[in-house]
């Protein structure tokens, strides 16, 4: 591409396209300059465009084009990849990195942004090494006194070191660092310095002031940046000139810097927030070079907390200082700043109680906007929140003055909860912080539990429970005063460990009521109440509340648990469908008479949602649901099985049909689930469906392959006989998918798994055709790849085949395909691997395998293989003796190790979807090393004296001290 | 089998593997602290020397002050009145503590003749200026040392250790220091030219089996002074790596050490602790030379001394043997290194806390015999307490020895651990600023759930963790900037907390 006028009219009228709402003229625009990309000066023309186009809207989309580009482009990965070559030539490189810092520091703001991002990603590959003069480019911008210049060089220098924040130390990462500060630390300061003072000067320019505190952030931004792997002596000898300015801004107020908008933080609450987060990083590394400073920086912000409003603007400001405090108060050198009475309760009064407090912004999310609050609430993700760090501060601060601390929030709680008392649809607010400081507080004796002393706790949490939080709970009205309830409710499911079981029983029936609140928190907290009760352990592993004790409410708690579902804005709560598991788990049996009910509400459920799947959680819950519901019904009477399958297979149907895709994998499971409960011959429903589960199409999502493999097993097992006898056609399809699976080195042992069960049922003559070319797919995998997990899974093949077919049988197909061959498996695979297969139920079908070869194969007898016995013996002695080797040799670090193979499909993504692990050997044998034993003796008997012989010729002390305690255990002897 | 059992210890993963040796940092961001560090180079000072000590010095005070035009043309002519003048005169502007001129000396090119008075042996006064005047020029930069090594003051000085003038010997001990201290290539250098039997030969102790004969001048080298510089200079060629000095003047120079640390002047025994230091600062022959001196119990005993300036370099020398072999540990074990670790690890400075966790934390890398004399000894309550409220340094190294500890240690043994109140500690760090210290920890809890399968009390573990805080802080780690931590709290968070 010639950097023509033609050619920036031909791109100006396709990024113009790629611009339009309609897909039919978008997406070939983007296909076509996806396909031009790789050719050279492509960027440059972008770059022209970005600067040169009339119309600002294609500048606009050149940039973002050119970012997007670089992105994908810019990193060289072809040594790494080989099919995905350099799309960017190297004059191009140069031309942009020649070109892209002026460009960017001279675009309007929309478009500086976007190059910016570009200049760190070229960075992130490029610098320092490639781009050696970007520092000082950057540098000699800071003294061209344009701010709108210098914020475009702090800006793309921030994304360029932020990284310094997260990445590990290493050699090359501190080379860099030490580069740039070599360069980059000494104009900073200067910067820094020359701002603070330009600020003074133009206190009273309200739109400087915006662009130099603009500069101010980013500056201290980069400080964070530059000082976060280690302390740079330049800023250790420069602490001075830092510290003391980050402090007076700290404390510095404007009102031109104050902004009207009550959520959106403002530059100075943004500022402010960024020196309270280094002062924080300099007391957490740098504790003992930053003393002189840290009592200054303590009082600034305490000072800071005292005079900052309750906005939302405020919050990451004020909860970014109070977790300074909290992180300073904890350490013992500083104890002295908070020791006296009347600090620490002016802490307690001015800076935590305050900010405890539920403020009309929570009030807000708690109705409007629930599920927000929940997840902050509930979940923990309140970290950012006021309520959260005060709560910090008040554990910081327990930790030396927990007797004062405590005292002094006793009197608050007491105060707060009269004033509750003396008008309580007024002031119920005075209550929710009562209850907020409780749980925050009595959190900290539940953890010391765990410690050396049991703390002195704030209150009885027992009394406190029945004294205050049971009467809301019984009040009349579920609807009244809901963030009460919600208190309530949450104080019950965080003691639910220390309150007494017999309060918990008599919560359970308050909370089953609360299900029909109609404040969307308060129902689920119940919801969520039921389910955290319903999981406590008891005695002896089982539940702490019994099935028996919920005797007298399964049809209220089932009833309020489905009708909760109806009420508005609840209809995918995940913590409702949740309750409803959970609820069936525990009730088992006495659930039967509602099942016909509760089946149809769930079908329905299940019909209604997958139209358009949102909800992972719920859908995933409400599968399990229907999975405990028929196992629970089964398992009394298998023949419901067929009424299950009448609800369901319509509405399966209909997700196979419309190919939705979050649900098939579920779908596979249940219908496994159902077909291992027939007893009998499979049913033709499931046989007219067998050939659809074979389609290629089917198998290309790897979410699919653990159910399918799952279903094929339990066809396999259910239904060998009638798949050879009515179905042969369909074998080599079966076969297909295990050669696909096979290939893979993800998904290789979920092919082992169904190669396992067409073993282990069908009949013998159904699969003779194919045997040996399974063997051939096999060895050519393993010349291919070997990798750990392919072993693993091939000795337990192998050795599943000997128990199957025979030892002699498998000597003979090994030998031909190739003569010698059964020699060089065992020599090269079975003996130095055994040791690293893995499981019970496999070890066992290996350990029997091997018996089988040591003494049912003639040819290991008198041929040439006869030299393999002993070590054979001895490695399956090291296979019952010795720990398992489970090391992976270094190249195979990057394969998914995560899928370790078991025999089973260990993929259970629904738990109760999941079946008993199958053991193929069974009660044949029960002990493979009596069984080894006894297979021995009768070796023996058939030819006397040789096995003795061969024991004592070659097989190691050890070993042989370990065989005669079998051969003891088993009363034998050879002979 | 016992072969295959060894290779199967810590599931793959050996000891050697989890011992951090020293790290051999390349760049260094922070200042260099000087209590931590000895000096490579000395510069001499007036006052760091009573002027008396000069002897051709003008005692009336009488300063000549000289252009360097004048210095250069007195030295270079054969008047030794001002050959002497001149020398002086230059020596004493290198002595100035602010900017001395070295550059302008150097540039001058008086360095070859300065190096022939040395060799001057009729002219003591001489000789003695013109030492000191190098040794100064030496004690710069890199560069300044190179000019004098290139001026061929190695050998004039390695035979003027032989000096019958103890000042001019002293002299040049102090001039070599500097040299030696440059790095391992003139280390080497001088080792080569045969600098450790005339150096040793000055030492002379006061101990009954001494090695050394007394030379014709003994009676004045018990000064303590002369002392203190041969044992820096000493320390200065033990010290560096890439290469190590050569094992035969290791092995010289040894047992001369090992008697200086049973010296009562504690600036010998510092400087000869470091010297140890650096000997055992890497592999494991190198650790094993110092070990079969039999000098540990001394170091370890040392360790505990009230001066910082010992057991700085006690600690150090101590920390570096547990990096080698579990016997070479055990040694270090043997000599009683737990009985002081508490109190290093309680220590008000915070690098005494970081190297003493460091060491702990080599030492639980090793077999669970060691784990449990660590638990018997009673050195658990130490690193918790570190752990919770120790200087951050210091808190990465505990966070480094408990991963230790729950990779190598029985299921027992980390019971043990978690009872003695590790967790909370342990978890609050997660907040801290540093991506490898989170990712050990991750790395720790899922050692602590192995541990707590094994035992069937998953769930109890689950609780734990909830309770103290660790679980929502793991679940914001999720969203972290470092692939490896958030991975590995992804793991934790699907493996343990996702199911119920």
């Amino acid at each position: 591409m010639e950097l023509s006028d033609a050619n920036l009219q031909t791109l100006t009228e396709y990024l113009k396209k790629t611009l339009d709402p309609d897909p039919a003229i978008r997406r070939p625009a983007e296909k076509f300059l996806e396909s031009v990309e790789g050719s050279q000066n492509y960027p440059l023309l972008l770059l022209t465009l970005l600067e040169k186009s009339q119309e600002n809207v294609i500048k606009v989309c050149a940039s973002v084009t050119f970012k997007n580009y670089i992105k994908r482009n810019w990193r060289i990965v072809g040594i790494l990849v080989e099919d995905e070559p350099n799309k960017i030539c190297e004059s191009d490189r140069i031309a942009i990195k020649a070109n892209i810092v002026p460009l960017m520091l001279s675009s309007p703001e929309q478009i500086q942004k976007q190059l910016s991002d570009a200049i760190s990603i070229i960075g992130r590959e490029d610098f320092p090494q490639k781009w050696p003069d970007l520092l000082t480019e950057m540098v000699n911008r800071f003294q061209s006194g344009d701010f709108h210049v210098i914020n475009g060089v702090l800006r793309t220098a921030h994304s360029l070191f932020k990284r310094y924040r997260h990445e590990f130390k290493s050699n090359e990462l501190w080379t860099e660092i030490k580069l740039v500060l070599d360069a980059f630390a000494l104009p900073l300061t200067n910067l820094f310095k020359a701002t603070i003072e330009l600020c003074s000067t133009h206190a009273t320019d309200a739109s400087a002031l915006k662009v130099l505190f603009s500069s101010l952030i980013l500056i201290a931004k980069l400080f964070y940046s530059l000082n976060f792997q280690d302390l740079p002596e330049f800023f250790e000898d420069n602490m001075e000139t830092w510290m003391t300015n980050f402090h007076s801004l700290l404390t510095l107020d404007n009102k031109l810097l104050q902004t009207d908008d009550e959520e959106e933080a403002g530059l100075l609450e943004l500022l402010k927030s960024q020196i309270c987060d280094n002062a924080a990083l300099y007391a957490q590394k740098y504790d003992e070079e930053f003393q002189p400073y840290l009592p200054r920086f303590v009082t600034a912000i305490w000072n800071l907390l005292v005079t900052t409003g309750q906005e939302v603007k405020y919050d990451l400001l004020v909860s970014n200082a109070i977790q300074f405090l909290a992180s300073v108060c904890e350490r013992p050198h500083y104890k002295h700043l908070f020791e006296d009475q009347n600090t620490l309760t002016s802490i307690c009064e001015k800076v935590i109680v305050p900010n405890m407090e539920f403020r009309a912004a929570d009030e807000e999310a708690f109705e409007d906007n629930s599920e927000e609050y929940i997840r902050r609430d509930l979940e923990g993700s309140d970290i950012d929140t006021r309520r959260r760090a005060a709560c910090d501060l008040v554990r910081g601060l327990c930790k030396f003055f927990e007797g004062p601390v405590t005292g002094i929030f006793s009197g608050y709680v007491n105060s707060m909860l009269q004033e509750y008392a003396k008008n309580p649809s007024v002031n119920w607010k005075h209550k929710d912080a009562a209850i907020y400081l409780v749980t925050s507080l009595a959190s900290k004796a539940q953890t010391q539990k765990h410690g050396i002393t049991q703390a002195n706790e704030l209150v009885n949490l027992t009394e406190f429970f029945v004294n205050h939080i049971q009467p809301d709970l019984k009040s009349a009205s579920v609807n009244e005063f809901p963030v009460l309830k919600a208190d309530g409710i949450k104080y019950i499911m965080i003691f639910r460990n220390h309150v007494p079981k017999e309060q918990l029983l008599v919560s359970i029936p308050l909370l089953i009521n609360h299900l029909q609140a109609e404040s969307i928190v308060v129902h689920t907290y119940a919801a969520h109440a039921l389910e955290r009760l319903f999981t406590m352990r008891g005695t002896n592993n089982t539940t702490l509340i019994t099935a028996a004790e919920m005797a007298p409410f399964v049809e209220v708690l089932l009833t309020n648990l489905f009708k909760a579902l109806t009420l508005p804005g609840s209809s995918e709560n995940e913590y409702i469908m949740k309750a409803i598991m959970r609820s069936f788990s525990l009730l088992q049996e006495s659930i039967i008479p509602y099942i016909p009910s509760v089946i149809t509400q769930l079908t329905q459920k299940l019909l209604a949602v997958s139209k358009n799947p949102s909800k992972p959680h719920f859908n995933h819950y409400m599968f399990e649901s229907i999975c405990l519901s028929i196992r629970i019904t089964c398992k009394a009477n298998p023949d419901a099985v067929g009424n299950f399958e009448e609800a369901l297979f319509m509405v399966f149907t209909e997700i196979l049909q419309n190919d939705v895709q979050e649900f098939i994998p579920y779908v596979f499971q249940v219908m496994s689930l159902l077909l291992e409960i027939h007893k009998n011959e499979i049913p033709s429903s499931y046989m007219a469906l067998f050939p659809h589960l074979l389609q290629p199409v089917l198998w290309e999502r790897t979410g699919n392959i653990p159910p399918l493999v799952r279903l094929l097993q339990a066809y396999l097992e259910r239904g060998a006989n009638t798949i050879a006898s009515a179905a042969a056609d369909k074998i080599p399809g079966l076969l297909g998918v295990f050669q696909k699976l096979i290939a893979s080195k993800a998904n290789d042992h979920q092919g082992f798994y169904l190669l396992n069960s067409i073993i282990e049922h069908m009949p013998p003559e159904s699969v003779d055709q194919y045997r040996k070319q399974i063997f051939i797919l096999l060895f050519q995998r393993l010349q291919n790849s070997k990798t750990t997990k392919f072993i693993k899974s091939f000795l337990v093949f192998i050795n599943l085949y000997c128990i199957k077919y025979g030892a002699l049988a498998l000597q003979e197909i090994f030998d031909s395909i190739q003569p010698k061959m059964f020699g060089m498996v065992l020599e090269k695979i079975i003996i130095p691997e055994i040791q690293k297969v893995s499981g019970q139920v496999e070890k066992k079908i290996c350990a029997v395998g091997i018996t089988k070869i040591l003494t049912e194969c003639p040819p290991m007898m008198d041929t040439e293989y006869t030299k393999l016995w002993t070590p054979l013996l001895q490695a399956l002695i090291g296979l019952f003796e010795l720990p398992e080797d489970d090391t992976i040799p270094d190249d195979e670090h990057f394969i998914d190790i995560e899928d370790t193979p078991g025999y089973q499909t260990a993929f259970s993504q629904l738990a109760f979807a999941g079946k008993k692990e199958h053991d193929p050997v069974g009660q044949m044998v029960n002990n493979p090393r009596i069984h080894l034993a006894q297979s021995l003796h009768k070796l023996s008997t058939a030819c006397p004296g040789r096995v003795p012989s061969m024991l004592s010729t070659s097989l190691n002390a050890e070993a042989l001290q370990y065989l005669q305690g079998y051969l003891q255990a088993a009363r034998v002897t050879l002979l | 089998p016992s072969e295959r059992m060894r290779k199967f210890k810590n599931k793959g993963k050996d000891a050697a593997a989890l011992r951090r040796q020293r790290v051999e940092v390349n760049i260094e961001l922070r200042k260099a602290k000087k209590d931590e560090q000895i000096l490579k180079r000395r510069s001499i000072s007036f006052s760091l020397r009573d002027e008396s000590l000069s002897p051709g010095e003008d005692k009336r005070n009488e300063i000549i002050q000289l252009s360097l035009e004048e210095i250069l043309e007195a030295v270079n002519g054969s008047n030794p009145e001002l050959q002497l003048q001149a020398t002086q005169a230059t020596r004493r502007m290198l002595s100035r503590q602010k900017d001395p001129p070295i550059n302008q000396i150097i540039e001058l090119g008086i360095i070859p003749r300065l190096v022939e008075f040395l060799c001057y042996a009729d002219n003591a006064p001489l000789q003695f200026e013109a030492a000191w005047a190098l040794t100064n020029i030496a004690s710069g930069t890199s560069d300044h040392t190179k000019a004098v090594v290139e001026g061929g003051a190695v050998p004039a000085f390695i035979s003027l250790l032989s000096s019958p003038h103890m000042h001019i010997s002293e002299q040049s001990v102090w001039a070599l220091g500097n040299i030696a201290g440059d790095g391992p290539l003139y280390r080497d250098a001088l080792i080569n030219c045969n600098v450790i039997p005339p150096l040793l030969a000055l030492v002379v102790l006061p101990l009954p089996h001494s090695l050394l004969q007394r030379g014709p001048f003994t009676c004045l080298l018990f000064q303590v002074g002369f002392l203190r510089n041969i044992t820096w200079t000493l320390s200065n060629l033990c010290r560096n790596k890439n290469p190590y000095p050569p094992l035969d003047a290791v092995k010289k120079m040894l047992p001369v050490l090992i008697c200086l640390l049973k010296h009562e002047d504690k600036d010998i025994i510092s400087d000869s602790c470091w010297a140890v230091s650096y000997l055992t600062d890497g592999s494991n022959d190198r650790i094993q030379i110092v070990v079969d001196t039999g000098i540990l119990p001394r170091l370890v005993e040392l360790m505990a001394s009230p001066e910082l300036i010992i057991m700085t370099p006690a600690l150090r020398a101590i920390g570096n043997v547990v990096t080698g072999t579990d016997e070479q540990t055990q040694a270090a074990i043997d000599a009683g290194v737990f009985t002081v670790l508490p109190c290093l690890l309680r220590h008000a400075k915070p690098t005494i806390q970081k190297e003493a966790a460091w060491t702990l934390s080599n030492i639980a890398a090793g077999p669970c015999r060691q784990i449990q004399q660590l638990i018997t000894c009673g050195l658990l309550p130490p690193l918790v307490e570190l752990l919770d409220k120790g200087d951050f340094k210091a808190q990465k190294e505990a966070v480094w020895a408990v991963a230790n500890f729950t990779t190598g240690g029985t299921v027992e043994q980390v019971v043990e651990l978690v009872q003695s109140g590790v967790l909370k500690p342990l978890l609050n760090l997660l907040l801290a600023k540093d991506s490898k210290t989170i990712l050990v920890i991750l790395d720790t809890i899922s050692n602590l759930f192995l541990a707590a399968e094994k035992l069937g009390e998953t769930e109890r573990l689950c609780l734990l963790v909830e309770e103290l805080g660790g679980l929502e802080k793991i679940e914001a780690l999720q969203t972290h900037d470092n692939n490896m931590v958030y991975r590995a709290a992804l793991n934790i968070i699907e493996k343990y907390f996702s199911g119920e």
